[in-house]
Parts: structure tokens; sequence; C-alpha cells
């Protein structure tokens, strides 16, 4: 019991707090681990394809062990609530898009309205966090086709990350990926630099 | 006037309540029915205070709901935020007095009699007085689960119960402990957080069908326990955990409050 930290409470421990968005997260998460067989990733095994930075990406990094830092998630800034999970192992993945409906009951819009402001009075503060509670039950006790449709796809995975030597920049002195460096007159420079000091360094 | 903004006067301070109304419904029970050109809808507990339709301004006074609270409860409260305690740890809980795990004022230490039951015999323990609770210290030799209840006589007699877990998967039966009314976990196992939980209701030892069961958690900012549910036919409510901490059940039937403190880990 100690040890063994549940998938929601890993994911609300990772997040700081609960909402819909981690909720939805966690639900793919887990369905993903029980579709695939798979368990929490160690060293790249799986990798997850996200078309948003919302909540929910927040559970698949905690839950999935898909991470920023490990390269194993992969963000494509599409604004869409799509995410596939793939297996290296396995050679499998599965896509989940959320169905467009299933946060738009009016509980979810009126928490959407109180997380928006800036300052609650204390009945709104009450009021939210018995409207947590509520989208709490409804999206850990829905039945996975009520929130995702799902499907398995070809299994494309880019494949591990790789790591590049670092030189420095030739304005600013910094380290930066030899990837990224951008070949200017004035020598190979971090991107930063290029794009914030047009190639002059004003720091 | 099309639409006007609704403010609400709370405490003497004026906000913005919704923006571009166009339908107030006054109901009964000070309830008021708001919804805005955009089809937000809103109903506040609140009167009309003044209206300036020139400026398309209407102002509401908050009105406190008034909570009819019975009398203080009691409850235990387990000093550690872990759901259980590990071997060797003392083994401390609190008690204390108010209302939806809200503390109000000391419990009359010396007027309650704390008991400890493992394995179905009850031993009695002691109660210190501390500054603004009673503790229950069970050492540090305590093992498996203990059943710590306290008791409250007077013209109403209150009941504090909770079980303690010392060390790691004691699932064995748990029994009532014979109080005249109890709430007992139905099964017994580690609760968490996203999961369901039943309890059911005991009146000497038998289930009590339609009764009103209040749960609440640690740090609710419900002014009144925020979850009311009534026994079905076999004594049974069931609730969906979905806050952290320990939650707290109370149960009131005649003469009698018995409260059940739910150790969470999460």
């Amino acid at each position: 019991m100690c040890k063994d930290m549940p998938p929601l409470e890993l994911a609300i421990q990772f997040h700081g707090h609960i909402c819909p968005g981690l909720l939805m997260g966690v639900r793919v998460a887990e369905f993903a681990q029980e579709y695939l067989g798979v368990g929490r990733d160690y060293d790249e095994e799986l990798v997850a394809i996200v078309e948003t930075d919302s909540c929910a990406v927040d559970a698949i990094q905690a839950i999935l062990g898909c991470t920023f830092g490990k390269g194993n998630l992969i963000f494509k800034d599409y604004g869409k609530s799509v995410f596939t999970i793939g297996s290296r192992e396995k050679s499998k993945a599965v896509r989940f898009s959320q169905n467009i409906d299933a946060l738009a009951k009016p509980q979810f819009k009126r928490f959407r309205e109180l997380n928006q402001k800036t300052s609650l009075s204390s009945d709104e503060v009450a009021e939210k966090e018995n409207l947590v509670g509520e989208l709490f039950e409804k999206i850990m006790t829905a039945s996975f086709e009520e929130l995702f449709k799902w499907r398995e796809v070809p299994y494309e995975i880019p494949a591990k990350a790789r790591i590049h030597k670092t030189i420095p920049c030739a304005l600013c002195g910094e380290g930066v990926m030899e990837t990224r460096v951008i070949i200017s007159e004035r020598g190979k420079l971090c991107p930063s630099c290029q794009a914030e000091f047009g190639g002059e360094l004003n720091v | 006037m099309c639409e006007a903004n609704v403010y609400i006067n709370r405490e003497g301070r004026e906000e913005i309540l919704m923006e571009k109304v166009d339908r107030i419904i006054p109901g009964e029970d000070n309830n008021i029915f708001l919804e805005s050109i955009f089809g937000e809808r809103k109903i506040v507990q609140a009167r009309i205070r003044e209206m300036e339709l020139v400026h398309h301004r209407v102002v509401l006074e908050e009105v406190k709901q008034e909570i009819i609270t019975p009398d203080k409860e009691i409850w235990l409260e387990p000093e550690t935020d872990h759901g259980h305690f590990h071997e060797g740890e003392e083994v401390r809980l609190k008690v204390f007095q108010g209302y939806n795990m809200r503390a109000e004022g000391k419990p009359a230490c010396p007027e309650l009699k704390a008991f400890a039951v493992v394995d179905g015999e009850a031993r009695q323990i002691d109660i210190a007085e501390k500054e603004d609770c009673g503790e229950i210290n069970l050492g540090s030799e305590v093992d498996g689960l203990v059943q710590v209840y306290v008791r409250e006589s007077g013209k109403i007699d209150n009941y504090a119960k909770v079980v303690v877990e010392v060390g790691h998967h004691h699932h064995r039966g748990l029994q009532a402990i014979g109080l005249p009314l109890e709430i007992i976990p139905c099964d017994y196992s580690h609760a968490r957080m996203g999961e369901s939980y039943e309890v059911q209701v005991l009146k000497e030892g038998k289930p009590l069908p339609g009764v009103l069961v209040r749960a609440t958690f640690a740090g609710t900012h419900n002014r009144d326990y925020p979850h009311k549910l009534n026994t079905n036919d076999e004594g049974k409510v069931k609730i969906f955990l979905t806050a952290r901490g320990n939650y707290l059940f109370s149960v009131n039937d005649g003469e009698i409050r018995s409260t059940f403190t739910l150790m969470k880990s999460f």
C-alpha cells in the first residue's frame, strides 16, 4: 500500500489538483495500459503522441511514464483531444479521440466558468468543490465509449530519442544542441540569440 | 431595458454575479433564477435589493442559508494522513466536537469514555485533555485492526468510532462492535479516492433502513454536510469518494448520534 501508488493518485500528485481534463487523461492512460497489455514506461518502451497540451497530458505522463524529458511524449499542437499511445515491444498503437460532447454537460460549463474567475466567493468555492466531486464521479464511472472513440492504428512510432552533441553559441556562449544551431555570418548561433537579438548579442 | 448586469451584495461587498441577464425569476425560499443572453443559468439565494433600469443594473442581496445544525457531534481523527499507522509507530487519535468535521469548542473530556476493541474484546483507554481536543494514545505496541470508539452520555448519547489499521494488509473480517447505533464499513479494505465506499447503519445490531446518513470530508468548503443519503432496505448507503483525506459519516436516530471516521491514504 505504501509503495504502490494507484494511477489516479499518481496523476493527481503530479498535476497538483483534480479537474475534469486530468481525469479524462486518467481514463485514456488506464485504458491504453489494458488494451496494449503494458505497464508504466521505464525506458521508452511506450510512446505517447498528444495533439493537445491540456491537463489530460499530465495524467498520461504520470501514469504511462511517457514524459517530455524522456522524449517519448510527442506534442503536436493541433488543439485536439487526441492521444495515440504505442508500445515498441508489442509493435502496436491505439488512437483515442475524445467525444465532442463528452464534456458538454451543464456541470462542465459551470465548472469552466468558475475556473476562469480570478476570485471566488465562499459559496462559489463550495459550489466548485461540489462540481468537482460530481464531475469526478461522472468521468470515472462513465463507460469508456461515452468519453472516447478509439481504434488501433498502424504502428508508426518514431525512433527512440537521440542524444546530440552540445556546442557553444557564438554569441551568448551557452550550450546548444548541435542539430538546433543556426549558421550565420557571426558563427553558429543558438535559436534564441537568432530569434531574440537578430544575431546580435544584447543581454 | 433589454438586459442587465446582475450584482450581488455579500456582507457589504458588491460583486458581479452575471452579465447580460435577460430573465430573472424569483422563486420560493429566497431562490432567484437568472438566465443570461448567452444561456448561462444560475440559481442564487438572494433577494432583489435595487433595480436601476436606466443603467441596466440589478443588485441582489445575499440571503445566507440558515443551516439548522443538530447538537454538536463528536468524532475521531487519526494523527496520520497516511491512511494507516506503521508497526512501531505511536498510534494517536484526536477527539473533536463540532459539526461537518469543523471543530467547535473542546469536548468535555472527563465526561467521555473511550474503548479500544481488538478481536471483539474491548478495553477502556484514557483520553488526555489537550488545548482544543481530546487525545487518545494507544502506544506503539498495537498491531492489526483496532476499532476505537468514544461514548458521551447525556440528553443525547454521542458515539464516535474509527477503524485504525496498524501495519499493512490486515483485511480480516471486521465485526460490528455492538454500539446502540453504529456505522460499519460493508467491505473493509483500503479506501481510496475514485472508489465507491459503502457503509451500513445498525441499530441494536440490526440494519436500519430509511435513515439519513450524512457524509463529509476533511477540509470541505461546504457549510453543511456535502453528502446526504438515505439508507436502503439493508440499511446501506454508498458514496463515491472524490476528495482527499478522511471522510466522516454521521447518523442520528432518536436520542442517539453516531459517527464513523473513514481513514483514507489519499
